[in-house]
């Protein structure tokens, strides 16, 4: 029985040929723009995300508040030693590491360019940041203790286009009009902070920027997951608070887990992704009166059809289901071609992005909920535009519907 | 001729009139999303036009090269020789040094903001082009900041509403805490209608090297004579000041640019971001063609007959074509305006909400070519799509149409 709705359905759409095809390519225009997005702002949400540098489950950040731009920027008071020390005193961390951060000219074949200089603490903490940020050598090795005006550099310094040629390892650069040798460069993170970075020794780093003998922009630290992230940053924010002589609420510092520095930075492009779905949306709705328009149609074209089943005992539940089906159905294949297409195009655009820019800055995420979502979302949309045409279909008089013969 | 076909165009619409109304829905709902976002777009646009305007092309600005990357912890700073050099430069009329930093704000024991503060010279001449640059607005309350003022301040405009900045408005001669320093606030400035520069606080340079110690800059303004020609000027400043520095070319730590050229670099980086919104609500007017298309077979199926009459009694193909042609024109028209009704109450309505909270730059703007164009476009999205239904009609055989049922 539930059968034959489907089958009847499937003959009432093919009678109308061309038009039911046209109703079809309403919705999957839509739906493939939107799943297009959609994939697309899930792929640049991720490439955002992965941005952040000190990223890992058991990292906490801790800066000293300050305004906008780099972290540290427009602090008054800022973290230092002190800080460090009972940082690492508290239980449950397991190692903190504080690091300088600073703007730098680099010079290199006659051309400067500004980037980001960060330093590398000695000792056991260097290991520290290493393992933070999966740090190994492309080319030449990683700084050790005791490097004097050596320097690491991020993986895109290996692009010929900054600098007109490639700065390699052993090459020779200036920073702040002094000499340093490249020791080493990093593998490829897909992280534009660390892929441009400049990182130095923080001996070195202080004499360069002449920076005082012990404060920080920075501090990463390291817990045990076991004792858990919310415990933890209480009792760094306790400590700090007491080390800095402040009172609750009024904290000139900010310790933030990995979850709250996404946060934030997801809020932002999570606005920006809603405004554009919504304004893709707008082609959805449109296909939708598409389908309704074209319900509308079917249902006058079959008048007479519709009164013939109803005599011989169709209920108006039956004729009912029948045109909601089949409304369903110009939805659900609609969709099932937007998703196809939206997915390609998606594709190709990423494909196209690292043909063009050569970089993997345009990235898709296709996640089986969204296509799934997708799905069933315009089978629902289908049906929701047919409701209806349907109901007046159903409620149609035999003997009117008889009678309206052409 | 035209004016039979229109009237009998429009008599067909209204004989299937739900089926047309949907049509027009569909369409119209495209062009609102269109016509309301370029407003917005555009409104941008002509602020920046008029700020332009009203601010002159005669200002240059020099910054660090990293500014956008590292804005206030930039290394690279101007002296105070650095402009004397600068004012030394034929074709300069001015020049001032500015200096900024983000700091902490604290006002009674409400919780401190980390707003942008501004050193500006007190020199009558140089902090009237400061605050053209700036500011470019004039005070709503107080007075500006003149000589002698160390711990004295002018703020931005959201200072004075509550809950923008602090929980409670700043007044005048209120004493405020920058970086842990109470200074007095004398003045403030009128509303920019952007959140971050309705923040600023501004402080004189004698102030700001007592507050921060610090009095190197970070910007300079320059106003070029009235003889001269901006752009040639900052061209000729850059390489001069290179040389002056010492530094080759192609590794300069400065940039040098007019106010044009700046406002230039925002607007194309705004037009892309509308550029790909348009292009995102463009889909829809795709759909709604589709459907327009849809409308036009279906009517011309269901008056294939009439077809065949109109023919057999002497309607060329030409006259059939264009009454089909002619009704989703008219499709189209009726929902462009509509559409643009809908999109002005719209954009009106945003243009509302920025200003309540406190983006009022962000306002439409409806220049008479962009309503016309509108209107046409939904004109001709109708007739295109009407193009190939009404083609097929107007290619009928008289016979076969007569004998369809």
């Amino acid at each position: 029985m539930k059968f034959d709705y489907f089958r009847l359905a499937l003959s009432g759409l093919k009678h109308r040929g061309l038009r039911s095809w046209l109703t079809m390519i309403g919705i999957f225009i839509g739906i493939a723009a939107v799943v297009a997005l959609i994939g697309l702002g899930e792929g640049l949400r991720e490439a955002i995300n992965s941005q952040f540098g000190f990223i890992g489950a058991d990292i906490i950040t801790v800066a000293a508040s300050g305004g906008l731009g780099v972290p540290g920027s427009g602090a008054i008071n800022p973290l230092t030693d002190k800080e460090l020390e009972k940082i690492r005193g508290i239980t449950g961390v397991k190692n903190a590491a504080g690091r300088l951060l600073e703007s730098t000219k680099i010079l290199f074949n006659k051309k400067a360019v500004f980037t980001f200089a960060a330093s590398m603490p000695g000792g056991e903490e260097r290991e520290l940041i290493e393992d933070m940020v999966n740090m190994k050598a492309e080319e030449g090795r990683l700084l050790k203790d005791g490097d004097k005006y050596a320097v690491v550099l991020g993986y895109n310094f290996l692009e010929k286009e900054r600098f007109g040629k490639p700065i390699t390892a052993g090459k020779k650069i200036t920073l702040q009009d002094k000499e340093f040798t490249v020791v080493g460069i990093m593998t490829k993170k897909g992280n534009l902070q660390i892929d441009q970075a400049v990182l130095m020794n923080e001996d070195v780093m202080r004499e360069l920027f002449e920076r005082n003998p012990d404060d920080y922009d920075v501090m990463a630290v390291k817990f045990d997951e076991a004792v858990g992230v919310d415990k933890i940053k209480a009792d760094i924010e306790k400590e700090l608070r007491k080390v800095r002589n402040v009172k609750e609420g009024e904290e000139d510092f900010s310790v933030e887990t990995p979850a709250s520095i996404l946060e934030n930075v997801n809020t932002i492009i999570l606005g920006v992704q809603i405004f554009v779905y919504v304004i893709a949306s707008i082609s959805i709705l449109v296909g939708g009166i598409g389908i309704m328009n074209s319900m509308y149609t079917a249902v006058v074209e079959r008048t007479k059809e519709i009164g013939i089943m109803k005599s011989i005992g169709a209920k108006n539940s039956t004729i009912f289901s029948l045109f909601f089906i089949e409304s369903g159905l110009l939805g659900a294949v609609g969709g099932l071609m937007g998703v196809v297409i939206g997915f390609s195009a998606a594709t190709g655009l990423v494909f196209a992005g690292r043909l063009v820019l050569g970089s993997e800055i345009i990235t898709a995420q296709f996640s089986p909920l969204l296509i799934i979502g997708a799905l069933i979302f315009s089978f629902t949309l289908g049906s929701f535009f047919g409701t209806l045409p349907a109901m007046q279909a159903a409620q149609l008089n035999p003997v009117e519907a008889l009678r309206f013969a052409k | 001729m035209i004016k039979e076909i229109l009237r009998y165009s429009i008599s067909n619409l209204w004989q299937r009139r739900r089926r047309s109304l949907l049509t027009i829905l569909s369409i119209l709902i495209g062009i609102t999303a269109i016509f309301a976002l370029s407003s917005f777009g555009l409104g941008l646009q002509h602020l920046m036009e008029e700020i332009a305007k009203t601010m002159g092309t005669d200002k240059i600005m020099m910054m660090p090269k990293d500014y956008m990357t590292a804005l206030d912890k930039s290394n690279v700073r101007f002296t105070e020789e650095d402009l004397d050099f600068l004012r030394k430069i034929n074709g300069v009329e001015e020049a001032t040094g500015m200096i900024m930093c983000s700091s902490k704000v604290k006002f009674k024991d409400y919780k401190e903001k980390y707003p942008y503060v501004m050193g500006m010279s007190t020199e009558p001449k140089e902090e009237r082009l400061a605050e053209e640059m700036f500011a470019g607005y004039g005070i709503e309350k107080g007075r500006a900041l003149k000589k002698g003022d160390v711990l004295k301040a002018t703020l931005g405009y959201n200072y004075l509403v509550p809950d923008r900045i602090f929980k409670k408005p700043v007044s005048l001669g209120d004493k405020i805490e920058i970086n842990n320093v109470k200074v007095e606030v004398v003045g403030f400035y009128e509303e920019i209608g952007n959140p971050s520069d309705d923040m600023n606080v501004y402080i004189s340079l004698e102030g700001y090297k007592e507050i921060f110690e610090e009095e190197d800059y970070f910007f300079i303004l320059l106003r070029a004579a009235p003889d001269q020609d901006a752009t040639a000027l900052a061209d000729k400043i850059k390489e001069r000041f290179r040389k002056y520095k010492g530094q080759k070319e192609g590794q300069e730590e400065f940039f040098a640019q007019t106010y044009v050229q700046m406002m230039e670099s925002y607007d194309a980086a705004l037009n892309v971001l509308i550029g790909i919104l348009v292009l995102i609500a463009l889909v829809s007017v795709v759909v709604a063609a589709v459907n327009i298309m849809n409308t036009m077979y279906t009517s011309i199926l269901e008056r294939t007959r009439e077809i065949g009459i109109m023919k057999s009694v002497g309607a060329r193909n030409r006259f059939i074509l264009l009454v089909f042609i002619t009704e989703s024109g008219v499709l189209g028209l009726i929902g462009g305006l509509i559409g643009l009704g809908v999109g002005y109450l719209i954009a009106k309505t945003g243009g509302l909400i920025a200003i309540a909270s406190g983006v009022s730059m962000l306002q439409p703007y409806f220049p008479y070519w962009l309503v016309i164009g509108c209107i046409f476009f939904a004109f001709f999205v109708g007739a295109i799509a009407g193009l190939l239904p009404a083609y097929q009609a107007s290619q009928l055989k008289p016979v076969d149409a007569l004998r369809y049922e």
